[in-house]
């Protein structure tokens, strides 16, 4: 069963953490980054966060999100590189393209910010299942309906994926060609949007009944089958990240 | 058409798991019913003749002529498929340009699809509610209506998946019309079925299918008379077999009509 | 008292003109199996929408009359306080399943969730229900996995755990292939065994005379009769409400094979049996 969840299942001590750390842990790194924008500074943050999805042996597993993001950073050098509004110190050209000091500068900064952001989500939702992410959240307050779309709508795309399949083989066996010309394709979208947009809504008002029916609009305070984690550091590693954060600001301040 | 055929065709949608290994089933003007459980290959054997999945090995072939190289959309002038589900085919909003979609899709005028399309909805009976938008209209007239717009492409043969399956009696006796109506008109007509007691009053031939193999075909009342070879694939008798058997007789009945005189004879 | 009492019951969706339920009234007593037949549009599953109260909480329009389940004025309470007295399911077992949980167990758990039990209480459950409906073996597969009989089995298994007095099936096998069907009706069997009130939509007529101790006949909306599968089904306008007869009751009327002094057919075929040979 395919569900769209990242999630890599291992046992790790950042496996065991508390999910609400690890949210704790994303917010504030890429706070520090923007509260301390020194790239040696932001590069021990990124450090530490490299750090984490090794010992939570999901270093290779991010390594493709990274990649994917390598896009994103190229293009932000370029543009930083030529077109910062302070260059003025010219350090190299390549041809006719001259890159300046104080571009590359804000570039290095806003690269190593999108590592930290990147990585920071990778530690949060490689390491953690969905469901313990959400039933964490549902308990602190969050509405059990949002939390049941967030991990339904995980598991029902793969499923809407099959019923397209379906409905492109029925138009195809009505004689609509699917494949070739740009125009083609264009004309096959509306013969294929349609059923799939009404299916689900169709199957979307029978779980609803369903849901109705299994006393899914309870007032009663819900319980949960699967016995809370404990979460034995939570307390000490939530100060130390909200200490660091404020040494971080006081940082700032004072110099 | 005269014949489909299928020659030593194997198919398999992953390494580990083959569906087919060297199937060959040829189908002729007789009525012919696909009975088996889920899994036993039936939709996988439709996709396969409509082109919309394409055999490991093996040929398929129509009147002898292979089809291996036409297209699913070449096919779809040939082989008409009525899927189980409407909604996964309707998205007009006016019956009448829903059942047109498939003629002017294989090439006919507006004129001729429309002519098409309202003779294919007076077979179904709902020629009065060509301008209606089909969401409008139950499922089991949903139903009706795609089944329509695959008799408006006038194609030679038509396979049905499931026809009955949420109909009522009426619905029934409407569907049982058609397929005699195509029969007459010398199409082939071919239909996969959880419903043995339609299958029994039917078809002229059934085809018992279990886990990618064949392991009944033949007229429709030798194959119901196999009680153990049915039981293998998790099929039971249709109910006025079991009737006959129940009272004790060992002839093979699959009409009613066949009990009752029988039974009237013997008092 | 019954345990579902319907007095005047009359219904309407929003946007359409026509009533699709007209005045029906009728009770159902504990431990029964109701049968309900009709042809498509007879209002069969709007009925067993008011049942379980979707009508009038969860559909709107107009609603006149009562319905009462185990003392409990549906139209007065929530759906979530009607769960417990009665439970629903219906044709499509893929639409029935959350979609949120990854385990045929959690998938049983969410009712119990919603209904706040302690978690002992919904072990016990769970297990206790998964077995009765022999999917505790596939307990930890994803319910997406399972095949059509499996899956409907699984939210039977759900609904019940919720231990509700009235099970509500309405066409539980229309979608299922002959394995999974039978799969579903042996359950069924089991139920009524044990007592359980069951109401059942069902377009086979034999499934209906096999375990319907008394059968409701709808036509557009309208109540017909309620009575014994044998007086329903030797009705001789049945037609006209589009239903016919099991198989062999229609051989038993061509043959005149009845009941003794009476006009009554027999509906099964051990009956049949039974009487062809006193003849």
């Amino acid at each position: 069963m395919n569900t769209m969840t990242l999630y890599v299942e291992k046992d790790s001590p950042v496996h065991h953490l508390d999910p609400l750390v690890k949210l704790l842990y994303v917010v504030a790194a890429i706070a520090l980054t923007y509260i301390l924008p020194e790239p040696l500074f932001i590069a021990g943050v990124l450090f530490v966060t490299l750090l984490l999805l090794l010992v939570g042996k999901v270093f290779r597993n991010s390594l493709p999100i990274l990649t994917l993001s390598l896009f994103l950073i190229f293009s932000l050098v370029i543009v930083q590189g030529f077109f910062h509004p302070d260059n003025v110190t010219e350090l190299f050209s390549l041809g006719p393209l001259v890159f300046y000091e104080e571009g590359l500068y804000v570039a290095l900064i806003l690269v190593l910010r999108v590592l930290v952001m990147i990585g920071s989500f990778s530690v949060l939702i490689l390491t953690t299942s969905p469901d313990e992410m959400v039933e964490r959240l549902i308990k602190k307050g969050m509405s059990p309906r949002i939390g049941h779309v967030i991990l339904s709508v995980l598991q029902l795309i793969p499923q809407m994926r099959a019923t397209t399949s379906k409905i492109t083989d029925a138009q195809r066996s009505r004689g609509m060609e699917t494949e070739g010309s740009m125009l083609t394709r264009i004309k096959a979208f509306f013969p294929l949007m349609g059923p799939v947009v009404l299916n689900s809504l169709n199957e979307t008002k029978e779980r609803s009944i369903a849901l109705e029916m299994r006393g899914f609009g309870s007032s009663m305070k819900k319980t949960f089958l699967n016995e809370e984690k404990q979460y034995p550091y939570n307390k000490l590693l939530g100060g130390i990240i909200i200490a660091i954060v404020i040494l971080g600001i006081v940082w700032r301040v004072m110099a | 058409m005269n014949t489909f055929e299928l020659k030593d065709v194997a198919f398999s949608y992953s390494l580990d798991i083959q569906i087919f290994d060297g199937l060959d089933l040829t189908f002729d003007s007789r009525t012919t019913a696909i009975v088996g459980q889920n899994g036993a290959g039936k939709t996988t054997l439709v996709k396969l003749m409509k082109g919309l999945l394409k055999p490991s090995k093996g040929t398929l072939l129509i009147d002898g002529d292979s089809i291996d190289k036409q297209t699913a959309a070449q096919l779809s002038r040939r082989v008409g498929l009525v899927f189980q589900n409407p909604n996964d085919q309707i998205f007009k909003t006016n019956v009448l340009e829903e059942v047109m979609f498939g003629p002017l899709n294989i090439g006919m005028s507006r004129n001729e699809a429309e002519k098409a399309a309202r003779e294919a909805l007076r077979k179904v009976d709902l020629e009065s509610k060509a301008e209606d938008n089909p969401y409008d209209l139950s499922l089991s007239e949903r139903k009706l209506i795609a089944l329509s717009s695959i008799l408006a492409m006038d194609t030679e043969m038509i396979i049905f998946d499931e026809p009955t399956m949420g109909q009522d009696f009426a619905g029934k006796e409407k569907i049982k019309a058609i397929i005699e109506e195509l029969h007459t008109e010398g199409k082939l007509v071919l239909c996969i079925l959880h419903d043995m007691d339609f299958a029994a009053e039917v078809f002229e031939r059934t085809v018992v299918m279990n886990q990618g193999e064949i392991i009944l075909d033949g007229p429709t009342r030798d194959v119901f008379s196999k009680k153990e070879v049915l039981e293998k694939a998790y099929l039971e008798q249709p109910y006025v077999t079991q009737i006959a058997h129940a009272l004790g007789y060992d002839e093979s009945f699959i009409h009613e009509s066949e009990l009752i005189n029988f039974l009237n004879k013997n008092d | 008292m019954s345990i579902i009492e319907v007095e005047q019951l009359k219904y309407r969706y929003p946007d359409l003109t026509d009533l699709v339920l007209d005045d029906l009234s009728f009770s159902v007593e504990k431990g029964e199996c109701l049968g309900i037949v009709g042809e498509n549009t007879a209002g069969k599953s709007t009925l067993c929408y008011a049942l379980a109260g979707l009508i009038p909480h969860f559909y709107k329009g107009a609603y006149g009359g009562k319905v009462t389940v185990n003392g409990l004025v549906v139209r007065e309470h929530e759906i979530a306080d009607i769960v417990e007295n009665i439970g629903l399911v219906f044709e499509n077992p893929f639409s029935q399943m959350t979609g949120a949980k990854k385990t045929v167990y959690e998938e049983v758990a969410f009712g119990l969730e919603n209904l706040g039990l302690d978690r002992k209480e919904m072990h016990r459950r769970i297990e206790q229900y998964l077995k009765l409906l022999d999917v505790f073996a596939v307990k930890d597969k994803n319910p997406f996995d399972l095949s059509g009989g499996q899956m409907q089995r699984v939210a039977i298994a759900s609904v019940l755990a919720m231990e509700p007095d009235v099970l509500i099936l309405d066409e539980p096998t229309s979608q299922l292939d002959p394995q999974g069907s039978s799969e579903v009706f042996e359950v069924i069997e089991q139920l009524t065994e044990k007592g359980m009130t069951i109401i059942l939509v069902e377009h086979k007529m034999e499934q209906i005379a096999q375990y319907a101790d008394r059968v409701l006949l709808l036509h557009q909306g309208r109540q017909v009769a309620l009575d014994t599968p044998e007086k329903i089904f030797s009705r001789v306008d049945l037609k006209d409400f589009g239903v016919t007869p099991p198989v062999v009751t229609n051989i038993a009327k061509a043959l005149n094979v009845r009941y003794p002094d009476s006009e009554l057919y027999p509906v099964t075929i051990e009956e049949f049996k039974r009487l062809e040979e006193a003849k």
